[in-house]
C-alpha cells in the first residue's frame, strides 16, 4: 500500500491529538481565558464562577469551544454595555447558567447518564428486547 | 413580578421573542429593554442571551454581526421563513392552552 507523500504528518498528528486533544480546540480554548483575564474584574470574577460552576458539575466537558466563544461573547458585550452583573445573571444565576448551558453538547458523564435512563425505560417499558446494548 | 409570573414564562419566553423579532430585527440588548419596558423586569439579560443562542442553532433566525464603535460586533437576529412556520404553530398552540385555561376559569364560577 503506497503511502500519501503527506501521510506520516497527517498520521502524526493524529496520534499526537488522541494523547492531547484537537490542538486547534486547545488555541481557542487560551483565547477564551485571555478574553476572560482582560475583562473588568466584576465581570472576570462572574464568568470565572460561572466556568467553575460549568465544570464541577458536569453539565459539559469541557471540550466544546464554542461554548466558551458565545460566554466571552456574552461577558465582553455586556462589560462594554456595563450591564450590571445582577441584571446580566437575574435573581437565581443557577437557571441562566443551566438554560445557557443546555444549549451545547452535555458532558460525557451526564450524557452517558441520560442515555441510560432512557434506555432503561425503554426496557422497563417494553418496547425494547432485553440484551440490546444500552449503554453508548 | 412574582415568582408564578417567572415560572409561567418560562414556556413562553420564546415564542414571545420571536414575535419581538416578526417585527423588526433586533439585538439582544434591545429585545431585553423592550421587555422591562413591557413590565417583566425580572428577566436576565443572560437568560434572553441564552435562547437566542439556542434558537439560532435551530435555524430559526438569521443573524447578522453588526460592527460597533467598542467590543466584538453586535449580533443582530431577525426571523427567518422557518421561524415564521414556528412562530405560527407557538400563537397556535398558545390559543388552545389560552381556550382551555378560560374554560376551567368559566366551569370554576
Amino acid at each position: 500500500m503506497a503511502a500519501e507523500p503527506n501521510e506520516p504528518k497527517n498520521r502524526y498528528r493524529r496520534y499526537l491529538e488522541v494523547v492531547t486533544g484537537s490542538l486547534e480546540d486547545k488555541r481557542r480554548y487560551r483565547q477564551y481565558k485571555t478574553r476572560i483575564r482582560q475583562l473588568p474584574p466584576d465581570y472576570r470574577t462572574a464568568a470565572e464562577a460561572m466556568e467553575r460552576y460549568l465544570l464541577h458539575l458536569g453539565l459539559t466537558d469541557g471540550a466544546d469551544v464554542t461554548m466558551y466563544e458565545d460566554l466571552a461573547d456574552l461577558f465582553e458585550r455586556s462589560a462594554i454595555d456595563e450591564t450590571p452583573i445582577r441584571d446580566l445573571f437575574g435573581e437565581d444565576p443557577v437557571e441562566f447558567v443551566e438554560a445557557f448551558v443546555a444549549n451545547y453538547p452535555a458532558g460525557q458523564w451526564r450524557n452517558r447518564e441520560r442515555n441510560r435512563l432512557t434506555s432503561a425505560i425503554k426496557r422497563a417499558a417494553g418496547e425494547e428486547p432485553a440484551g440490546e446494548d444500552r449503554t453508548e | 413580578m412574582g415568582k408564578l409570573v417567572t415560572e409561567m414564562l418560562k414556556g413562553t419566553l420564546e415564542g414571545i421573542v420571536l414575535a419581538i423579532l416578526s417585527g423588526r430585527s433586533a439585538y439582544g440588548y434591545e429585545i431585553t429593554a423592550w421587555l422591562r419596558d413591557q413590565g417583566f423586569s425580572d428577566i436576565a439579560e443572560g437568560t434572553i442571551y441564552a435562547l437566542l443562542v439556542r434558537v439560532e442553532q435551530r435555524g430559526l433566525v438569521d443573524v447578522e454581526k453588526v460592527p460597533s464603535e467598542k467590543g466584538p460586533p453586535r449580533k443582530v437576529y431577525s426571523l427567518n421563513a422557518q421561524g415564521r412556520e414556528y412562530l405560527e404553530e407557538f400563537w397556535t398552540t398558545w390559543s388552545f392552552l389560552a381556550g382551555r385555561l378560560e374554560q376551567l376559569r368559566e366551569g370554576g364560577k
